[in-house]
């Protein structure tokens, strides 16, 4: 009876979700509409009024129910679908093809995702310049828009970034989910290190080479996004490569292990993430005197963020991502969200509050123009 | 101390909430702002480089790049020039090109737009090879590979 009077204390009754509701569903509105809505153009309108409500609507569960990830994932994986989903079919439509062309390197016509951020950083003190193929500004995901969106998410959310904004990381916490139970269950927690060595790598070579190296050898959402057209054995190779690390990391590993193995063990921006939450306003704490030490949080946690020494100390480590699952699932409700400086187990729904206000805001206008565009493909195609 | 901590911390918090409020009203704005920093524009091995000589020819005109041998710290033993052709690009091209503008030819390409073929006649031992030759939405783009 205690366990359940606890477990509720983020929920709130319906006038009241719908108050909290309230604020997001006007501003998003603003942001994702511009104000009006033009009806000239029914499947766009139709499309906008749908995300829009249905953003809203997963924003509102989240203070009804009380729990964060149940929700946030929902959207984040349409987010991750939704991205690829545009992107490729932009890509079919102006070239006929998901993959590039010289021609579109030789003309910068390649758009710009965060990942290359860590390896532009070197050469761009040094040589004042982007070793990247892309637009400097205007046209389809130009450099300098990404950097402010990342830059910014970055700084308010960490590491959150890699779960309310990152537009991949929607695929593996997507496979993550498929089973109820995991196969593989002794994972070592070193391994989650291994963004940082990888960093290391990338960061590296591509000074060396002035070229962005994971994105040439490495990513595996190449695959559901674009690569370089097969036209000689490097690009075959390359190919295996991206394909391969897609199904093993993204896929099985996930499926296997109800991890985001992708995440977890290889993504570079992952790392540079880590060391922002040193500077994040928004942390998840441990309130040690309500704590069992039931350890479910750390048995649930997707990026190996939680260990049994960090819940006895208190914090969850540099990893967390802030996606809310070890929140969702505590039952003494001694994790939750806190601020920076707000001692563990005080102001814990403020805090909750804010975070999402914040979180939610940020992915829900950065995700809506993808969403947008998918919902209305969607409706072409039905009517 | 621990007051102090919690107003900052707060602080912050609600400098975050202000932040997102900017962010994507104020993208435009901001990303101009961004683009207009000494770093960013696009490195010349991927943009090609500067034009340093422009022939204005019967249909097309033709863009010779500053060779590029960019490294990270100082300049490398290979690099390329990048060659354009824009306009009404012919069936056949045939150029002579002095990309060191010395006023000595250094290679003269050959391009066969309808089979998809080039081949280059090098005239001095600086030119190496074709890097990239391929149709662009201008034209024609070529890439000769070349050592110092």
């Amino acid at each position: 009876m205690n366990n359940n009077l606890v477990s509720t204390s983020m929920e709130k009754s319906f006038g009241k979700s719908l108050l909290y509701t309230l604020p997001m569903f006007l501003i998003t509105f603003i942001f994702i509409s511009g104000g009006k809505v033009d009806f000239s153009n029914l499947p766009a309108a139709l499309a906008i009024v749908v995300t829009f409500l249905f953003m809203n609507i997963l924003y509102f569960m989240m203070h009804y129910t009380g729990k964060t990830d149940k929700f946030r994932v929902i959207l984040f994986i349409i987010f991750a679908l939704s991205l690829s989903f545009t992107l490729i079919k932009n890509m079919m439509e102006m070239r006929h093809s998901m993959s590039f062309s010289q021609a579109d390197l030789l003309e910068c016509k390649i758009p710009f995702c965060h990942l290359v951020i860590p390896m532009m950083i070197i050469p761009a003190a040094f040589t004042k310049s982007i070793i990247f193929p892309g637009s400097v500004i205007g046209g389809f995901a130009d450099i300098s828009s990404m950097i402010i969106l990342w830059l910014v998410a970055t700084l308010v959310l960490g590491r959150g970034f890699c779960a309310w904004g990152c537009f991949y990381g929607g695929w593996d916490d997507g496979f993550s989910r498929f089973r109820k139970k995991s196969v593989i269950k002794k994972i070592s927690e070193s391994w989650r290190w291994m963004p940082f060595a990888v960093l290391f790598m990338v960061a590296l070579t591509a000074a060396m080479t002035l070229g962005p190296t994971y994105c040439d050898w490495i990513c595996p959402f190449k695959a559901v996004t674009e690569f370089e057209q097969i036209s000689s054995v490097e690009s075959v190779a390359k190919a295996v490569v991206f394909i391969s690390l897609f199904l093993s990391l993204v896929v099985v590993l996930p499926v296997l292990t109800k991890k985001r193995t992708q995440c977890s063990f290889l993504c570079p921006m992952g790392a540079v993430n880590s060391l922002s939450n040193k500077i994040t306003p928004f942390v998840v704490k441990i309130d040690k005197k309500a704590c069992s030490e039931c350890f479910k949080c750390v048995q649930v946690c997707p990026l190996f963020a939680l260990t049994k020494e960090d819940v006895k100390n208190g914090k969850a480590s540099v990893f967390c991502s802030k996606c809310g699952k070890c929140v969702d699932v505590c039952s003494k409700n001694a994790i939750h969200f806190g601020i920076k400086g707000v001692p563990a187990g005080t102001m814990k729904n403020f805090s909750r509050n804010l975070f999402l206000f914040v979180s939610f805001l940020f992915i829900s206008v950065f995700s809506a123009g993808s969403i947008i565009n998918a919902v209305q493909s969607i409706f072409k195609l039905l009517f | 101390m621990k007051k102090l901590k919690m107003i900052t911390g707060i602080t912050w918090a609600f400098a975050g909430l202000i932040l997102m409020f900017i962010l994507f009203p104020g993208m435009n704005n901001l990303s101009m702002s961004v683009s207009k920093l000494p770093f960013m524009k696009i490195n010349p091995n991927y943009n090609g480089g500067v034009v340093a000589k422009q022939i204005v020819e019967a249909s097309c005109t033709l863009d010779i790049r500053k060779p590029v041998f960019d490294g990270l710290l100082k300049e490398r033993k290979s690099g390329f020039v990048q060659i354009d052709w824009r306009g009404t690009v012919p069936d056949n091209i045939v150029d002579t090109i002095d990309y060191d503008l010395d006023e000595i030819p250094d290679f003269t390409i050959t391009i066969d737009r309808i089979k998809s073929t080039t081949s280059i006649n090098a005239m001095s031992s600086k030119v190496l090879n074709i890097g990239v030759s391929t149709p662009t939405s201008y034209g024609w783009a070529v890439r000769v590979n070349l050592k110092k």
